[in-house]
């Protein structure tokens, strides 16, 4: 097969994307397609310390909330732009991500998802207690909308395209990260840590720069939500439902892919969209018993799955039962 | 000073409820390597089996408890059995996530089943107080933290002296040797997560009669379970009670002379901390420290 | 190159989708589009799950009964045609972003007219897009002043706004209280509502010349306020005020219950004592706690729709089997409002339904329906009731009232 088959269609699929918002897509479908990208980038980042590295957080949304606060205190407080508060929140993103990571990520297993987990839960409750700054509960609002707006809004189209360019950076870092020394090393310490550190890999450093790494991904798409959204708050933005469902796109897409989480994510949000308009009633219910089904037939992940198959030229559906089950 | 004491007497009373929701919790963990996200939802429905005995049948919330922990034996032997055990060896998240999915199916199964309305079980006395001076000790939560120290104490002997509590604690220190020595480990662990979900039911239906509950609580039970869980050690019956009891003192403590929103922040702030800084608890240690995996 | 493959397939695959996703819709993007075939299609995103499912339940509840009134009567007479309510329910799963992302979706099936979601925090994400879009939203349930005081021109709330909760409850009390109480602790839980509410109520107090011995706060959603209660019991206020939620509400009376914290008079508190869960919860506990509310079926006015207030308690046990209560009748009213703007406006053009609308001046059951210019509705009172015996009785305005405050509560 020619090689550059497979980037021509992905250049024309890029294309027919950001065509689509002037010819073809409603303002509610941008707006869908805004959160599916920015999901891309959050099971991306996910798929970075918990895919690559083996290192499953569960506290990811941390960065996500702290860009967004950062953004909406700076623009609220400051006046500034957005495009100054972007690079703020990114560093802030990182610097987070450093900072949490010296300590937490000598942990392992499950003591490191917990760890997460907590500093994820202690932050939002930060943030609740610093009403002067942050609002606290009672959310702040970015002044982009209505009479006394000061910041201009994109609409709906402007955020599909922040979305889509963030997306594209995500899948390139990945994609990146997946064929450099850096990933090598990070699929190392995924394996066997103690082995990677005899090989002569600097497993402390790899592993707070995939986190770092994470982080700058997610804060930058948590500040651009947070523009979205005008009006924030911290239990939306530091949610533990947005961690969970980073983590079951990444995972059921395909954790250590490339386009694994990028395939969970557009999948599980429009199964998700789909559950909600048609099962109105019954939609979480339903989505609990799918991640469950999914996590019986499917734990590798869709792409391992695809590329077993093909392969092997079988399906083996439940042989992750049949290797994990006691 | 009145203040201190009542601080201290109502953060003792409430660990000892916070221990108990969390030693079935901390067993799984430390047992079987198993985080149950789902396990706030098992307290959850244990006082929904209470109140619902109580509602069509007057049946005694006590009696509705033993209802409570039956029931949730079965229930969480069968999950086990058929549900868990598939994905053991798996990667954590994998378990991770189909406890979460569980969790999802049982508090919205709870959502349709009751509707999100707030439910509490009436006894004529548990808001009724003895009275020390100005410090006052609710009855309703002093059986609370009486049961959780009979519980831990049932506990702690049942491990020690019952050949299934044997059987238990020698699977989770080494689960090949186990089999090896002819144990059925898969009705271990089964019964490990049965008996664990037994003691959340017995929780919850007590939670029932001394603060009010809705489908949502459970994600509050499951959060607070971790903190006491790390603090007292995995599978250390004694470091759940304790760490319980620290949990509900710090945030007694904190509330009354920090700020009363800083109460969630304390908790977490404790959690991190202790993991950073000695993860294998505070209190406590795990009841094995070097657990060998096969 | 593999996973260029991948990527490439599924771009184009998402591509495909949402080229295919915009067939569905109907029509799209005209104003008058919102009307087909003799029925005019109104949006609602509610709480149907999550944590405000309760109270989305019973904000359904209130749209359906108005939807059913108007199209029994016929429908609604816009212009010179009558036409049929057509409500359309979406969940947002008390999330506020998922609130703004379904009025954007109505705004694409060119639903202009919308019905508000449950809760401050969804209103005010619904405000937003609203706003952005050009649509028009008839707030049931968002009191918190904030919403009103970002420039937004396209939303109406019907209900009293949150400043009057705690204040209402202070007035009745010293309107009816024998002996009046001297001294008062303010509880209230963190969020915007509550602590907007708090404020009306501190000013109010201080304004009736009270003594404010205590002020404290804790987290929204918990069910344990020991230690704010354990803080106020050495200074032995006359009276508790609570500006909370249903949880926190039910917590207060409980604990205070077992910690030994007894008010001379009584307890007041927002939203949680004229709901049944309140009363379930508390057994007996819950007589004597003042609450406010946005109507009861005291409530002086009648409109051509539902007729008196008491009419419409009629109506609605007999519709759902349940007592009628305020959140229902909240959502009935702002449905009735958007009715009366639309045969004002005699065109279902958002531009001039939203300027009929501003210009409303009514009286219905809800009491009277009239907007200021930041689109609030202060002209309308708030209720205050008391639970006795069991029941919750209408005790101010005096004017309203079944029963006598009881004071001291027990």
């Amino acid at each position: 097969m020619r090689a550059w088959l497979p980037w021509a269609a992905a250049a024309l699929g890029l294309v027919l994307l950001a065509l689509g918002p002037t010819y073809v897509l409603y303002d509610a479908e941008q707006r869908t397609l805004g959160s599916v990208f920015m999901f891309v980038v959050l099971a991306q980042g996910w798929n970075l310390i918990g895919g690559f590295a083996g290192y499953p957080s569960f506290g990811n949304v941390v960065f996500f909330g702290l860009g967004g606060y950062t953004t909406a205190v700076l623009m609220v407080k400051t006046g500034a732009s957005f495009f100054v508060t972007v690079p703020a929140a990114a560093a802030v993103g990182l610097g987070f991500a450093v900072l949490m990571g010296i300590p937490i990520l000598r942990l392992r297993g499950h003591y490191f998802a917990i760890a997460t987990l907590g500093v994820a839960e202690g932050m939002r409750e930060g943030v609740i207690n610093l009403p002067g700054l942050t609002g606290g509960n009672k959310g702040t609002t970015i002044p982009a909308v209505g009479e006394k707006a000061t910041a201009s809004y994109p609409g709906n189209t402007g955020f599909y395209f922040y979305f889509l360019i963030l997306a594209v950076i995500a899948m390139l870092v990945v994609w990146g990260v997946a064929r450099s020394r850096f990933g090598y090393a990070l699929r190392a310490i995924s394996q066997d840590e103690d082995a990677a550190a005899a090989a002569g890999i600097n497993t402390t450093r790899a592993k707070i720069a995939a986190f770092a790494l994470a982080g700058l991904l997610t804060s930058v798409a948590g500040a651009i939500y947070a523009y979205q959204q005008v009006t924030i708050y911290p239990d939306r933005l530091f949610s533990v439902d947005i961690t969970v469902l980073m983590v079951v796109m990444a995972v059921l897409g395909g954790a250590g892919t490339v386009i694994g989480p990028m395939i969970g994510a557009v999948s599980l949000q429009y199964l998700s969209e789909w559950l909600r308009d048609n099962l109105t009633d019954y939609h979480t219910f339903v989505f609990g018993a799918i991640i469950v089904a999914a996590v019986l037939i499917l734990p590798m992940g869709v792409v391992n799955f695809a590329l077993d198959a093909w392969k092997r030229r079988r399906i083996a559906l439940f042989q992750a039962v049949r290797a994990y089950r006691l | 000073m009145t203040q201190f004491l009542q601080a201290t007497v109502y953060g003792l009373l409430e660990g000892g409820l916070l221990a108990l929701v969390a030693i079935g919790f901390s067993l799984v963990w430390g047992v079987m390597n198993i985080v149950n996200l789902a396990h706030g939802a098992f307290v959850v429905v244990g006082a929904y089996i209470a109140w619902k005995l109580n509602e069509a049948a007057g049946l005694d919330p006590y009696l509705g408890m033993l209802a409570a922990a039956a029931g949730l034996f079965a229930a969480g032997y069968v999950v086990q059995r058929c549900l868990i055990n598939l994905v053991v060896n798996a990667p954590i998240w994998m378990t991770l996530l189909l406890t979460f999915g569980l969790n999802l199916l049982i508090v919205n199964g709870l959502i349709l089943a009751f509707t999100a309305d707030f439910r509490a079980i009436h006894t004529g006395w548990a808001s009724d107080s003895l009275a020390f001076g100005e410090v006052r000790v609710p009855y309703g939560r002093l059986a609370g933290f009486a049961l959780a120290t009979a519980v831990t104490v049932g506990l702690v002997l049942f491990m020690a002296r019952t050949r299934i509590g044997l059987a238990i604690r020698s699977t989770g220190m080494d689960r090949a040797a186990a089999r090896l020595m002819g144990m059925n480990v898969r009705h271990v662990y089964a019964f490990t997560f049965g008996l664990a979900a037994a003691l959340a039911g017995t929780a919850g239906a007590m939670l029932g009669t001394i603060n009010t509950f809705s489908p949502a609580s459970a994600a509050g039970y499951t959060l607070q379970s971790f903190v006491i869980a790390v603090l007292g050690g995995l599978g250390n019956m004694w470091g759940a009670l304790a760490g319980g009891v620290l949990l509900g003192l710090v945030q007694s403590w904190g509330g009354q002379y920090l700020s009363g929103t800083l109460v969630n922040a304390i908790a977490f702030g404790v959690l991190v901390l202790v993991l950073i800084v000695r993860p294998s608890g505070l209190i406590g240690r795990p009841y094995y420290e070097a657990r060998a995996e096969a | 190159m593999r996973s260029a493959l991948g990527i490439a397939l599924v771009t184009l695959a998402m591509a495909a989708f949402a080229v295919a996703g915009c067939g569905k819709k109907s029509g799209g993007g005209g104003e008058q589009s919102s009307t087909e075939g003799g029925k005019l299609k109104i949006g609602a995103a509610l709480s149907l799950t999550g944590s405000l499912a309760k109270e989305g339940a019973l904000t359904k509840q209130g749209y359906q009964l108005c939807q059913e009134k108007v199209n029994k009567a016929g429908g609604v007479k816009v212009g010179d045609k009558k036409l049929k309510l057509a409500i359309t329910y979406s969940d947002d799963k008390s999330e506020p972003d998922t609130a703004a992302r379904l009025i954007d979706k109505f705004n694409d099936d060119g639903v202009k007219l919308v019905l508000g979601p449950y809760g401050s925090p969804s209103t005010e994400a619904a405000a937003a897009a609203i706003e952005r879009n050009g649509q028009v939203m008839l707030d049931s349930s968002g009191a918190d002043d904030n919403i009103f005081s970002k420039g937004y021109k396209n939303t109406f709330a019907v209900l009293s706004p949150a400043t009057d909760y705690v204040a209402v409850i202070v007035k009745a009390i010293m309107d009816g209280a024998e002996p009046k109480p001297k001294t008062v602790a303010v509880l209230s839980a963190d969020d915007g509502f509550s602590q907007t509410a708090a404020k009306g109520g501190v000013a109010e107090v201080k304004k009736q010349g009270l003594r404010i011995v205590a002020q404290e706060s804790f987290p929204e959603h918990t069910t344990d306020v020991s230690s704010a209660l354990t803080k106020i019991r050495s200074k032995k206020p006359d009276l508790v005020l609570g500006s909370v939620h249903i949880e926190e509400g039910i917590a207060i009376v409980k604990q205070s219950k077992e910690l030994g914290v007894k008010p001379a008079g009584g307890f007041g508190e927002t939203v949680a004592p004229p709901t049944p869960d309140f009363q379930k919860a508390l057994g007996d506990s819950a007589d004597g706690v003042v609450g406010s509310t946005q109507w009861t079926p005291q409530v002086k006015g009648k409109d051509a729709v539902f007729g008196s207030a008491a009419d419409y308690a009629k109506d609605f046990e007999s519709r759902f089997g349940a007592k009628a209560e305020y959140h229902s009748a909240e959502a009935a009213a702002a449905c009735l409002g958007l009715v009366l703007g639309l045969e004002k406006a005699g065109a279902a053009d958002p531009k001039k339904v939203r300027d009929a609308v501003a210009g409303l001046d009514e009286q219905s059951f809800f009491g009277p329906i009239k907007f200021n210019e930041r689109g609030q509705n202060v002209t309308k009172p708030m209720s205050a009731i008391q639970v006795q015996n069991g029941e919750v009785v209408t005790v101010y305005p005096k004017d309203q009232r079944q029963q006598k405050l009881q004071w001291p509560a027990k």
